[in-house]
């Protein structure tokens, strides 16, 4: 007591957290309360990860997902122990002189050139061959041309829409009854789905996150993408690339339907399609030749 | 090894890198200068000149828009008093002057024709053209004439600012009022690119003046015989609680007295028109009864005429709303420049509000259900 005109005497560990617990309890109470609130209330809680996946592949690109997270939150957790223990074992206390250290000494170039080889090589490389391998078996793995079955679709993306054009019942891109929509794509389930990407103007996003896809679109190039709808429903498309003052505007619907219900669907928008066609109007049709 | 080198190539390069930038600013300014002298409803093609070449200002002191006698009068009539003769303000018959701008009406002679105007000025037609380049250009164009980058191939095609023609302004007269345009503007069209636009009023009222200034001399809103009027007026709705009731007259009308199913799709049978219509049953009606007819419109898009698909409202969007308000207003004032007429006059208001029920009760079971769809429609082609 007597010498604290001098400055105070070197405070406890555990004087110090209980003064900080008594500063920061109550926030902290507050919030555990308020997140066990949102648990209990269940629906906050299902929208804490990405919706199921609605394409074949979908599940592969959430396991690598979720690999990546629980890797990093565990190699987080270990340095974060590490460094509280380093924090407790090594604190300031009377009569422990504290020293300056380069961690420059054979011993300490060793142990951290073993720790950054053990990481890279088991953690990234880890991560590395399983993306490569998803790539090469599903995202890069298009469906061949002739492969039957397969549902082609022209995207045109333009400041701030989507236009879509298919084939029609005739099978051909640039007939009288390709169906053209704009921010609507209609698409069997059950099919693999190939998409020829451009834009007229700067480059967007095509970003589908229930397929788990998304490809850029650039204009003056034909991007390719392609999946297969695992179940039917309505799913959101969005712009993934800022592309000018309504970009939060640019998005749409992708429409999954069952294999018949399509079929019909298809059947009249291309009968639709051909009354609405006017051959004269040559600059509305804007077709490319499919490109594999 | 020593950095002196290497510090002055860096340095050589940030210089060389400084000077080629205030040349090019240099160029910018000359070239937008240099353009400045041109209106911007020149008739010249946008591709003209590079984008960089473009002036934002508006160079012309003021501008004569019409505002529309309508709007003119009731602005007259709300503020008694406001309107003067001096002869020190104004040549002509008189007009008055507010935070907004100048109004003056005006004396033709000749024609033996009175005329309103609203003088805007280049500020505020500069402040509209930035707002216009910013947020409507990459589809109707740096010049307005409806042909910008990311309007190109895009059916229905963005308006040309030069056609004074207007689709859905839901107005009876021949353009829509200022507050007609802002309605349209923030609303959108639905199934379009055109979506509905969240500025500010200040904004849009800047934009719809230099909008209106597009228009190209002697038409449109420069137009001293142009009628200009606002959004259509309902009358309260007659059917307010027998849905049912206004559904059935709405199908009667649809298919009998309007000759609705002329172009668009006819939704009941054959034997059902010719019990509706009265007629023998021998009667025949169009091919492909259940389909839309295509239909020529009034607007030119590069010089081609285009055509208009009149909705399958169990199939297609419309365009400018769906409640049966909306539904009114659209009927009422029909689309300009295509084949839908302006039935306000030509059908009983009850009537219109019938037919505004039955095409809504199409969009809510049809539409909005493609499953009730197939079936409603088979049934109707006996497939």
């Amino acid at each position: 007591m007597g010498d604290t005109t001098m400055g105070t005497d070197f405070e406890g560990w555990g004087a110090r957290a209980g003064r900080l617990a008594a500063r920061w309890g109550r926030t902290a109470w507050a919030g555990l309360l308020l997140a066990s609130a949102a648990v209990a209330q269940g629906e906050v809680a299902d929208r804490w990860g990405p919706n199921e996946p609605a394409s074949t592949f979908g599940s592969r690109f959430d396991s690598l997902f979720w690999l990546i997270t629980t890797l990093v939150s565990v190699s987080f957790l270990i340095v974060l122990v590490m460094l509280f223990l380093a924090v407790v074992r090594f604190r300031a206390r009377p009569g422990s002189k504290a020293h300056y250290d380069r961690g420059n000494s054979l011993h300490d170039k060793r142990f951290t050139a073993v720790v950054s080889v053990t990481v890279f090589v088991v953690l990234d490389a880890w991560v590395l061959v399983i993306a490569m391998r998803d790539l090469r078996e599903a995202h890069w793995k298009y469906p061949a041309a002739d492969e039957p079955g397969v549902y082609e679709v022209e995207v045109l993306a333009q400041q701030w829409a989507w236009n879509f054009r298919t084939k029609g019942v005739d099978g051909e891109f640039g007939t009288a009854d390709d169906i053209v929509t704009i921010n609507e794509l209609h698409i069997p389930e059950g099919r693999p789905i190939k998409f020829n990407l451009t834009s007229k103007d700067v480059i967007h996003s095509f970003f589908v996150p229930d397929m788990r896809v998304k490809r850029d679109l650039n204009p003056g190039a034909i991007n390719m993408l392609w999946f297969q709808a695992a179940k039917t429903g309505t799913f959101d498309l969005f712009c993934a690339e800022l592309c000018g003052y309504a970009h939060y505007m640019m998005g749409g619907e992708v429409y999954v339907l069952e294999s018949d219900r399509f079929d019909a669907w298809e059947q009249e928008a291309s009968r639709l399609a051909e009354i609405a066609y006017d051959a004269e109007d040559t600059e509305a049709h804007w077709a490319w030749d499919w490109k594999d | 090894m020593s950095k002196a080198p290497l510090l002055g190539v860096g340095t050589a390069l940030l210089a060389v890198g400084l000077v080629s930038y205030a040349n090019v600013g240099q160029e910018g300014h000359e070239a937008e200068a240099g353009h400045g002298e041109h209106a911007p409803a020149s008739d010249e093609s946008p591709h003209a000149h590079a984008p960089h070449a473009i002036s934002l200002d508006v160079p012309e002191d003021t501008w004569l828009l019409a505002p529309g006698e309508e709007w003119f009068e009731q602005q007259a009539e709300l503020h008694p008093g406001r309107f003067t003769h001096d002869d020190s303000l104004f040549d002509g018959e008189g007009g008055w002057v507010d935070s907004q701008g100048v109004y003056e009406l005006r004396y033709d002679e000749d024609e033996d024709y009175y005329s309103y105007w609203q003088h805007v000025s280049a500020a505020q037609l500069t402040r509209g053209r930035r707002d216009f380049v910013q947020f409507c250009s990459s589809c109707h164009g740096f010049q307005g004439d409806g042909y910008g980058r990311s309007g190109q191939y895009l059916r229905p095609a963005p308006r040309s600012f030069k056609q004074s023609n207007f689709k859905f302004t839901k107005t009876t007269a021949d353009l829509p009022s200022d507050a007609a345009l802002m309605r349209l503007i923030q609303r959108g069209l639905q199934g379009t690119p055109m979506y509905p636009w969240d500025l500010s009023e200040e904004q849009l009222t800047d934009i719809i003046q230099y909008i209106k200034s597009l228009s190209p001399e002697e038409s449109g809103w420069r137009d001293q015989f142009a009628e200009i009027g606002g959004i259509v007026e309902s009358s309260p709705d007659p059917w307010s609680g027998r849905r049912d009731e206004a559904i059935t007259k709405g199908e009667e009308i649809y298919h009998g007295k309007a000759n609705c199913y002329l172009c668009h799709p006819g939704y009941v049978t054959v034997e059902r028109m010719r019990e509706i219509r009265g007629d023998a049953d021998n009667v025949q009606y169009r091919d492909m009864l259940s389909y839309p007819a295509l239909k020529e419109s009034d607007y030119d898009v590069l010089g081609k005429r285009q055509m208009i698909m009149p909705p399958d409202f169990t199939w297609h969007q419309v365009r400018s709303g769906t409640t049966v308000q909306d539904l009114f207003e659209t009927i009422a004032s029909g689309i300009k420049g295509t084949a839908m007429p302006q039935w306000k006059n030509a059908l009983k208001d009850e009537e219109i509000w019938a037919l505004a029920y039955y095409v809504k009760s199409l969009i809510e079971g049809y539409k909005n259900e493609p499953g009730n769809r197939a079936a409603f429609m088979a049934g109707l082609r006996g497939e």
